[in-house]
């Protein structure tokens, strides 16, 4: 059993073994082991629906934000970990998401509702012009392509301000006043979430998933057999630019607002770093690192000024010395045990 | 229109653009010989420029003229200590990891910056011999413009005469295309990548302190330039210094122009062109695509 994680990020890699690990465990699954696999997600959902009652108001609107920010970082990863293009250019959905709510609102007092749901359909829209200009440049260039196209993003909801009221942002009051209670809005987020986690896990364990892990591993085999290089990695994008946009609607429940900066390169650079921290080798490591990374920050600028100094040094230790992110590395290490027990 | 309603403008752009390049062509070189996109020279650059303001404090007369050497040194020295601390670890890694590193050193130092000089926003003005404006064909011209591209001009030479003329260019040009060869031919690889990597940072630094007295100089100018710097890297194409030329032109132009005629819209022309090329030419203008 292999990793498929950072080891094989660039397209083209033949090295490291075999193309699709996630679904070769050590044990055909039985039905002994299908329960217990499903047990670890349902109880983690049960938690996490069970905190919604627990936890103080202010906590619970952090994780209504952290909920975005792991969908974000998910979707983003569905290109990162399984496609290994490193889109440098995410935010353009996230802040699409957000503004499609924003703007609906304004402009032709859309109900929540339907510009939640329109969200992930226009960051798929939008997805598919952009994917095809991108996908054309490979490695470093596409991912300079695509920052290039969040810089864009930004400057035009910036300097366009009669219809996106430039970088003040769009405020108001678009999310239905049951939504702003921090108890339902988590419960509501947190619905959304698992639902697009699970969509997410279907996708990366589809025929299509393997695929595109088929395709970052060894390209030229893949074309040599026939498949639609261009095509995969295009509906992988438009796929992941629909979820990012659905995060940036969720995102909006927690800040009730839209703003430039939502779009721009930066903003793009989060859902990378949270996988990278997280395991961007593994399905549920971007999420984890959205969690870390955003807890982290906010109990961080409490004590501390030097936030982004904390996050860079994070940041190098994790890419220099354990470049498989925390999930990737623990599961190295429950190997091992288990390897160890075995021996015995 | 006659001569003189061109001139001020023109001359604008060009100042501009010669900023941008000698930026641009450290970047440039380095991804050039080490195949490198290094986010931390938009470090070099601040650190270069809060320097020279800080010893221009210290001494209004002398204190941009120390600076001159100074912030290069200083620059080039953060240079090799990233080099050989970080980047030597992880060139055998891909680009998305080196990348990151890159970024997470970029915000390392600017929270350091912000611990050494603060938040505001500090200033310095040029030397008194290239203070004022001069008269151009008819028409006022700021000295320090021509300062500027006089130093484009120089950077410009000097890289051109360094990668063509001389032993450590052509080493330069040989590690690109076969690393392992130069190392069998007797070639310390790994002094060269620390070396190359020392001189973008001191043009970093360099381009900090001539930039300094026309520019605010304050916290975030780190990411700024590192856009602009990337979209005259790309659109000229990654590692040509002759395309970095080429880039800082079209951008210099573009924006001046821009700024007169469409202020509301110039910015995002810019990203537009850069998109256009990447779509057309993914490697730029005058680079060699990927192999």
């Amino acid at each position: 059993m292999t990793m498929y994680g950072p080891s094989g990020v660039d397209v083209g890699d033949p090295s490291e073994g075999s193309v699709d690990p996630a679904e070769t465990p050590a044990r055909p699954p039985g039905r002994t082991e299908l329960v217990p696999r499903l047990l670890g997600p349902i109880a983690l959902v049960v938690v996490m629906a069970a905190l919604g009652f627990l936890l103080s108001d202010n906590v619970l609107l952090t994780l209504q934000e952290v909920l975005a920010l792991a969908v974000f970082a998910t979707a983003t990863n569905l290109l990162l970990g399984q496609a290994g293009l490193v889109s440098f250019g995410q935010a353009v959905f996230y802040g699409l998401g957000a503004y499609t709510v924003a703007l609906g609102w304004l402009h032709w007092q859309l109900p929540f509702w339907a510009t939640f749901v329109m969200a992930p359909l226009l960051g798929a829209l939008v997805a598919v012009p952009i994917g095809l200009v991108a996908l054309r440049a490979r490695r470093l260039y596409f991912a300079l392509s695509t920052l290039a196209f969040s810089e864009l993003a930004y400057q035009l909801a910036e300097s366009r301000y009669d219809f996106t009221k430039g970088a003040n942002g769009v405020f108001g009051a678009f999310v239905p006043t049951a939504l702003t209670y921090p108890r339902t809005g988590y419960l509501f987020v947190l619905a959304v979430t698992v639902a697009s986690l699970l969509l997410l896990w279907k996708v990366n364990h589809s025929p299509f998933g393997l695929v595109l892990r088929a395709i970052r591993e060894n390209r030229g085999r893949m074309q040599a057999l026939g498949v639609n290089v261009y095509l995969h990695q295009l509906l992988a994008f438009v796929i992941s630019g629909a979820f990012c946009a659905l995060a940036g609607a969720m995102f909006v429940v927690y800040s009730q607002s839209s703003y430039p900066e939502l779009l721009d390169w930066t903003t793009s650079g989060g859902p990378v770093f949270m996988a990278v921290i997280g395991g961007m080798g593994t399905f549920l490591g971007p999420a984890v690192g959205a969690f870390i990374y955003q807890f982290g920050h906010d109990e961080l600028v409490r004590y501390v000024s030097d936030w982004q100094l904390v996050l860079g040094v994070v940041l190098l230790v994790i890419v220099m010395f354990w470049p498989d992110g925390l999930l990737g590395g623990l599961g190295r290490l429950a190997r091992l045990l288990r390897k160890r027990r075995g021996d015995r | 229109m006659d001569l003189a309603s061109l001139v001020t403008p023109l001359v604008g752009a060009l100042s501009a653009a010669s900023s941008l390049f000698i930026v641009a062509a450290g970047l440039t070189l380095v991804f050039g010989a080490l195949r490198l996109i290094n986010l931390a020279h938009g470090s070099f650059y601040m650190y270069g420029a809060f320097l020279a303001t800080t010893l221009a404090a210290w001494s209004a007369h002398t204190g941009l003229w120390i600076a001159l050497v100074a912030s290069p040194l200083l620059a080039a020295g953060m240079g090799v200590v990233v080099e050989v601390g970080v980047l030597r670890r992880l060139y055998a890694r891909e680009h998305l990891t080196q990348l990151l590193a890159t970024f997470a050193l970029l915000l390392i130092f600017a929270d350091l910056a912000l611990r050494f000089w603060g938040k505001g926003v500090r200033g310095v003005s040029p030397p008194r011999v290239v203070r004022g404006n001069l008269e151009l064909a008819g028409a006022p011209v700021p000295l320090y413009d021509l300062v500027i591209i006089g130093a484009a001009v120089v950077v410009g030479g000097g890289l051109w005469l360094l990668l063509s003329r001389t032993t450590l260019g052509w080493k330069i040009r040989a590690v690109v295309d076969d690393p392992e060869v130069l190392a069998a031919s007797g070639v310390n690889v790994r002094l060269l990548y620390t070396g190359v990597f020392a001189l973008g940072a001191l043009l970093a630094g360099l381009s900090g302190v001539i930039i300094a007295p026309q520019q605010a100089v304050e916290p975030g100018m780190d990411a700024q330039i590192i856009v602009a710097a990337f979209i005259v890297a790309v659109i000229g194409g990654l590692g040509s210094i002759t395309g970095a030329a080429v880039g800082a032109l079209i951008i210099g132009i573009v924006e001046t122009m821009g700024a007169s005629w469409a202020p509301s819209w110039a910015s995002t022309f810019i990203y537009l062109l850069m998109i256009l090329v990447l779509a057309v030419r993914p490697w730029g203008l005058l680079g060699t695509p990927e192999r």
